[in-house]
């Protein structure tokens, strides 16, 4: 391929990149310096190659590491799929309107999710494999199962999985801080402001965090893992499995924690008024009938729920 | 660039007055948006302009819509990268966030390599990302993913090769 506009050909790329591979990502020997200034004059376009090849490679090396790689991987996840791309490439060859500009507040992937719940619906699903998986409120996955592996695609909110052990192929889990891997692992994972909270119950579980060393995880551990994966230990104030049995179950919890994990299984807007944000909240309550929570807290703590509309709920002092 | 192969600026114009219409409409009825729609019309022709395809097109209909679809698809791609970038940035921890501009400058190249990783295979990807965005040596990346060096060496060398056409050849 010869070419007009001083861009160099094919071949001297290729050699150019091969050279790079060895240069940058190894600990090359004199001989092989010398090889390579060899290789540099044996050609007129063979230092132009190399200059565009080293800038490109100067370029991506350039580029900040915890950003780049929380930017690549959720837009990995965020975007479709292999599987959704070719629900999206069957969409746009079918003909109908897509109407771009109305789904985009969903966004494609939500609408494709295999399994979601709305706010206040929990959801238990059984895989082929015989794993038991729930999910939570106002939460989105991807399930698929290979030869090879089965696979989970936490999209968004809470979920909880009991592997089968019995099932030979490795449990494959993506998240947007990282991936999980685990074969007899009973664990639960929750989307939450800081990245994801993760909790093991039973088996062996490792997370591969999105930037970070590979971790081992036994039953009993609980872990906050941030966007840069790092990953941070926790207490509660509740049993993050209480959802799974249907129930809040919170110890010493402060009301505005509780009154924000309430309002998750709740639609419209629920406050806490500073001055009462404080006050201590224990128990188990039944996650079916909200409403009852609600009244059960006016009665226990001097507190006073005010309804200003059905979906406009606000806790202030009584 | 090779003038050889592309089709004559003639012939687009040609293309461009037969088919112009059509596409807008064919666009329309799927993004649901007029001025998206035009949008999209204008950069298929552009695209078409740049396009290694000796004359004539035998097809144009069918050629026009499938470079309209691959705009689509890139655009979806790249709003999905875009949002990705920005909540990335929005987690970042004050001082390391970087300026206005060094933050476009950033993100272009993102896209580029996202698209460049798309069309690997996910050994390839992920030892790529290892050596270029983690700088990890090819000794540690095959311990890390258990194959020949030889193996990651090639990896390397097939994304670069895609990384470079992305950046200096389909522009």
């Amino acid at each position: 391929m010869s070419t007009s506009d001083g861009a160099p050909a094919q071949a001297q790329v290729d050699q150019a990149i091969d050279w790079l591979v060895k240069l940058r990502f190894d600990s090359p020997s004199p001989r092989t310096e010398r090889q390579f200034q060899q290789w540099l004059a044996s050609h007129p376009h063979n230092p132009k190659a190399w200059q565009r090849v080293s800038n490109l490679s100067d370029e991506l090396a350039g580029l900040p590491k915890a950003l780049s790689r929380s930017t690549l991987d959720a837009s990995q996840r965020q975007r479709s799929s292999r599987r959704d791309h070719l629900k999206l490439l069957a969409l746009l060859a079918a003909g109908g309107s897509l109407g771009w500009a109305a789904r985009e507040p969903l966004g494609l992937p939500q609408l494709l999710a295999d399994s979601s719940t709305a706010t206040g619906e929990r959801r238990q699903l059984h895989g082929s494999d015989g794993s038991r998986i729930q999910l939570n409120t106002d939460s989105a996955i991807d399930l698929r199962y290979s030869a090879e592996q089965r696979q989970l695609e936490l999209l968004r909110g809470e979920v909880s999985l009991d592997s089968n052990a019995n099932d030979n192929r490795p449990f494959r889990i993506d998240t947007r801080v990282g991936t999980l891997s685990t074969r007899d692992g009973q664990l639960l994972l929750r989307e939450n402001d800081k990245g994801l909270l993760l909790a093991v119950r039973g088996g062996e579980v490792t997370l591969f965090p999105a930037s970070a060393h590979a971790r081992l995880l036994h039953a009993g551990e609980t872990l906050q893992v941030q966007a840069n994966g790092n990953l941070q230990a926790v207490s509660l104030h509740s049993d993050p499995w209480g959802w799974t049995d249907g129930v809040l179950s919170v110890q010493q919890m402060p009301l505005g924690e509780f009154t924000a994990e309430l309002s998750r299984y709740r639609p419209g807007l629920l406050r806490c008024a500073d001055d009462v944000a404080n006050l201590k909240v224990s128990g188990t309550y039944q996650l079916a009938d909200t409403e009852q929570i609600l009244q059960l807290l006016a009665r226990s703590l001097p507190v006073r729920v005010d309804y200003r509309t059905r979906y406009w709920v606000s806790i202030g002092a009584a | 660039m090779q003038t050889t192969d592309t089709l004559k600026p003639t012939e687009v114009a040609l293309l461009y007055q037969s088919h112009h219409a059509w596409l807008s409409g064919w666009l329309r009825s799927r993004v649901g948006c007029h001025e998206h729609a035009a949008d999209l019309a204008q950069d298929t022709f552009v695209r078409l302009l740049r396009a290694r395809q000796a004359s004539p097109l035998k097809e144009p209909r069918a050629y026009l819509s499938a470079i309209a679809r691959g705009l689509m698809i890139d655009q979806f791609r790249r709003r999905a990268l875009e949002r990705a970038y920005h909540e990335s940035l929005a987690l970042l921890p004050e001082a390391e966030v970087p300026s206005e501009e060094h933050r476009l400058v950033i993100l272009d190249t993102l896209e580029r390599l996202d698209r460049a990783l798309h069309t690997l295979k996910p050994r390839t990807r992920q030892a790529f990302l290892l050596a270029q965005i983690d700088g990890l040596s090819i000794t540690q990346i095959a311990v890390q993913l258990d194959v020949a060096r030889a193996t990651i060496e090639r990896d390397l060398a097939k994304a670069l090769g895609v990384c470079y056409r992305l950046r200096y050849v389909d522009l």
